[in-house]
């Protein structure tokens, strides 16, 4: 699966980061170039150089990082064919599922491709991946990815199929599952996955076909994720009318936080401060007013004050602009430059204004020593922050917000079990040796895999039964 | 990710065995919905909360999954709950337990509703309703109704497979602190982040009682190098790890450091391994000498692997300042390699990310909450269900470069 070694190499797929909003694959072709707003690289140039680092645009102007890829990378990489699953959901999927490091996993459809990567990943050289869809393109493009990522062809199977019509197929029942008791006393294996997940417009049609390649030695997994609570409602019916239990559905969502970090936050008396200030200036500009005698022009002087308090506002603007900027984190790597040099020149006017409020209000001493307490912090702290030195954290307040812009919904996951074959205790294969029937409730024990034939023969010291019951199993879910 | 060499070949290990085996710790559902750990022991008697015993040889064998029915310490496999069932059981049970009819709306009901003022058509949406209470009363026949009353007070369980899921959210139910407050949605996100799988080398501050290195062993199926770094001086006991009935290979990639062991300048406190050869006074003092030098060489070269270097991710859950950790592990991780904090408190995370975003070395360092909802999904009857928990703790995110 993609590149193990620790230098880049031509053929490598590598992860390319400019912005956390713009993260995009290459493959390493020499002799070619790539071209961006944050400079031109020729891939010769990235060959040999270390996974994870950072690449000065060869004309000077910008850089970037280029990375080794994960399927998490991945997802915010690659191209879109279909609507595809994010983190949120794949990993919760993967968790409630059980899929692990050897897991068996069925899948439909393909899509482009994001969930399979997770799985192939977590699932290992021992696991492996059905994958089924009907679109000849996607499974073409999904194909030359899989081989160009490096993945073992041998653990993924890809088919072209129509599953709400025509099923899984034979593929999945004719693998060996490494896992399942039986491994251990010999050549019998454990047929059928481990977990099936269904990201189709119509899981329900697809579910009865689903239950007949999962594995019936241990209890098994099935997800269908779907966007309307509508498709559900008849997903959970299929479900049960299949003899899946433990049907339970989940939402999730991953909330992330905006964070900043400012001095302190404004006080009261800064405001008081600020009024009054205004207060002190129209009063003197009115006493000046009427010392020079300069009267019957009520019109000139309204629109001075008007002037002079726009301006205010216009300051207070570009402050808060400044703020946010400086705030959000990441913006584009090259950007990064120029908004520490936006910051310090913003500080700067702000000193300056500082500066102009504390000599105009000379003679307001109170205030003024809470003006200087409050604005010489805030061109002085940002540039200590940025040096991160530990002890900066007591003066910074740090902010955080839920991001305004967030995904609100996705797909609802609705999961459901599948019980293995009845296995006896000792104490019912004792009563049925005596003659004794063992009472179940016939009417629910003709559902799904749960039936009647198997607990008649099944036992578990004797395990050469189990393969006829398996087969017989099988049977039955095949005829339903 | 690591060299070739060490990724597994067509070997394969099993996670736990398919079937619960003597020595186990087996996860039970009661009927009510608690959950209780017992120790399966071959020829002993294990106790069911209030609801009863059963011999433990009736479940060796056994897969997970089944409910059973136990009768003078017997076990007989009960069929699986449909959803009929869980509509007996759960949907309904205001209706049944008054033991009355919900009756229609009667006419001087109506007439009063009309003369307050409200509109026909609410009226009728009104009688509507609780006509569908009615007959869905009806619905539940004596025989149904007995059925789940029976139910009620048998003496039933349901085994539950330990699963990295079902393990973590017993823990998150039982005791969410001793856990960290990790939920299983949001474990499952730190192992994709942190991209775990078969082969890896991975470093790991587990304060999260054995939970994270439980879940990274899992999905290092056997294979690949783990090292926890711990805050005793002798390896911890992971209380999590006995939950998920591991096989002795899955675990053996754990190695362990504590925070004195894994500082480069650490030099051993303690009697020395070696000694001069006359000083040696009798076999039992060879002995311990030679025992003492197999543990201080293992430690030397868990020391010399981790000061290598080249580990694939970090995870951090715990309860020390995330900062001097990462200050002294990342060093250890190649390039590309994926950084995990996770915290319950949001200041943690957050302060960290307000740090590193100014530090060279980290990329894109981001903190997010995962959110969670369940839903009762029944025909008419579909809603997010009633408790659902505040916060699964928080995560931060970056990649070394
Ligand atoms: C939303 S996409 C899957 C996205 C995928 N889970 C991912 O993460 O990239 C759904 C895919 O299912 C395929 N599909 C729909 N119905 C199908 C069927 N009956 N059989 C096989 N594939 C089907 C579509 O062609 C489409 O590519």
């Amino acid at each position: 699966m993609w590149s193990t070694n620790p230098l880049i190499a031509p053929g490598d797929t590598v992860i390319l980061w400019l912005t956390r909003e713009a993260i995009q694959p290459l493959l390493i072709e020499p002799g070619k170039e790539f071209n961006s707003k944050f400079g031109s690289y020729r891939h010769s140039e990235l060959v040999g150089v270390p996974y994870g680092s950072k690449v000065p645009s060869r004309t000077g102007k910008g850089f970037i990082h280029v990375l080794r890829p994960t399927p998490e990378l991945w997802t915010l990489a690659l191209p879109h064919r279909t609507q595809i699953l994010y983190l949120a959901d794949i990993s919760f999927v993967t968790a409630y599922l059980g899929i692990t490091s050897g897991s068996v996993v069925v899948e439909a459809g393909t899509g482009s491709g994001s969930f399979s990567h997770s799985t192939l990943r977590t699932i290992g050289p021992t696991g492996h991946l059905f994958s089924y869809e009907f679109h000849q393109n996607r499974l073409n493009k999904a194909k030359t990815e899989f081989a160009e990522h490096g993945f073992d062809t041998s653990r993924v199977t890809l088919e072209l199929r129509n599953v709400c019509k025509d099923g899984f197929g034979d593929n999945v029942l004719k693998l060996l599952n490494r896992g399942g008791e039986e491994e251990e006393e010999g050549a019998r294996g454990a047929r059928g996955a481990d977990a099936v997940f269904l990201d189709l417009p119509a899981p329900w049609d697809a579910v009865e076909s689903a239950k007949r390649v999962l594995r019936k030695d241990k209890q098994t997994r099935i997800c269908c994720f779907s966007p309307c609570i509508e498709q559900v409602l008849r997903t959970v019916t299929a479900l049960n009318d299949a003899g899946f239990s433990d049907i339970t559905t989940y939402e999730t969502l991953l909330r992330p936080h905006d964070i900043s970090s400012v001095p302190s936050l404004p006080t009261i008396a800064e405001a008081r401060s600020k009024i009054v200030d205004i207060e002190v200036r129209k009063e003197e500009k009115r006493v000046l007013q009427v010392m020079s005698g300069h009267r019957g022009n009520p019109g000139k002087q309204a629109k001075d004050q008007d002037g002079k308090s726009r301006d205010a506002g216009v300051g207070e603007k570009r402050k808060r602009e400044a703020k946010d900027k400086g705030d959000s984190d990441e913006k584009g790597e090259e950007g990064k430059g120029d908004e520490q040099i936006g910051e310090v020149e913003d500080s700067n006017s702000d000193v300056g204004g500082g500066k102009r409020i504390k000599v105009e209000r000379e003679d307001r001493a109170a205030g003024d020593v809470r003006m200087e307490v409050d604005i010489e912090p805030d061109s002085v702290a940002r540039p200590e922050g940025l040096t991160s030195t530990s002890g900066s954290s007591a003066e910074q307040k740090i902010l955080t917000r839920v991001m305004p812009e967030v995904r609100g919904h996705t797909s609802y996951l609705t999961f459901a079990c599948l019980l293995p074959q009845v296995v006896e205790t000792p104490s019912m294969r004792a009563k049925r040796q005596k003659g004794e029937k063992v009472e179940m409730n016939e009417e629910e024990t003709q559902e799904g895999n749960f039936n009647g034939e198997v607990r008649e023969k099944m036992s578990t010291e004797d395990e050469s039964n189990q393969e006829e019951n398996k087969s017989g199993g099988d049977k039955d879910g095949m005829a339903s | 990710m690591s060299n070739p060499d060490t990724r597994p070949s067509s070997s394969s290990f099993e996670i736990r065995s398919s079937r619960i085996q003597s020595g186990d710790t087996v996860l039970l559902r009661q009927p009510n919905g608690d959950i209780k750990s017992v120790k399966i022991q071959k020829d002993s008697t294990v106790s069911v909360g209030r609801i009863g015993y059963f011999h433990c040889n009736e479940l060796i064998g056994q897969p997970y999954g089944f409910s059973y029915d136990m009768e003078q310490k017997k076990l007989r496999v009960l069929p699986p709950k449909t959803l009929d069932d869980v509509e007996d059981t759960d949907a309904t049970n205001e209706l049944i337990n008054d033991g009355e009819f919900v009756q229609p709306l009667t006419i001087a009901e109506i007439t009063a509703l009309k003369q307050s003022g409200v509109h026909a058509s609410d009226i009728i949406k009104k009688q509507i309703e609780q006509h569908a209470n009615y007959s869905l009363k009806t619905e539940y026949s004596k025989e149904k109704y007995k059925k789940r009353k029976e139910a009620k007070y048998s003496k039933s369980f349901t085994t539950i497979e330990p699963t990295l899921f079902n393990v973590c959210e017993y823990w998150f139910n039982k005791d969410q602190n001793r856990i960290r407050d990790i939920r299983p949605d949001t474990l499952s996100q730190m192992l994709n982040l942190a991209n775990i799988n078969p082969g890896g080398k991975y470093i790991v501050v587990d304060d999260a009682s054995g939970l994270v290195v439980s879940a990274v062993l899992e999905r290092m199926g056997g294979h690949g190098r783990l090292i926890t770094i711990c805050d005793t001086d002798s390896p911890p006991a992971y209380p999590v790890m006995i939950n998920m009935n591991f096989k002795p290979d899955i675990v053996a990639p754990l190695v362990s450091l504590n925070w004195a062991t894994s500082q480069e300048d650490y030099a051993p406190v303690g009697p020395p391994s070696e000694v001069p050869p006359e000083e040696i006074r009798s076999d039992r003092q060879k002995q311990r000498l030679r025992k003492r030098k197999l543990v201080n060489d293992a430690l030397e070269k868990t020391r010399e692997e981790l000061f290598t270097g080249e580990f694939d991710s970090l995870i951090v859950a715990s309860q020390y300042d995330p900062d001097g950790i990462l200050q002294q592990l990342v060093p250890y991780l190649t390039g590309s390699a994926s950084i995990v904090v996770q915290s319950p408190h949001l200041q943690v995370v957050s302060d960290l990310q307000n740090k590193l975003r100014n530090t060279p070395g980290y990329l894109g360092p981001n903190v997010t909450e995962s959110w969670l909802r369940r839903y009762q999904v029944l025909p008419g009857r579909t809603h997010p269900t009633m408790n659902t928990s505040g916060s699964g703790s928080y995560i931060l995110h970056a990649i070394r470069v």
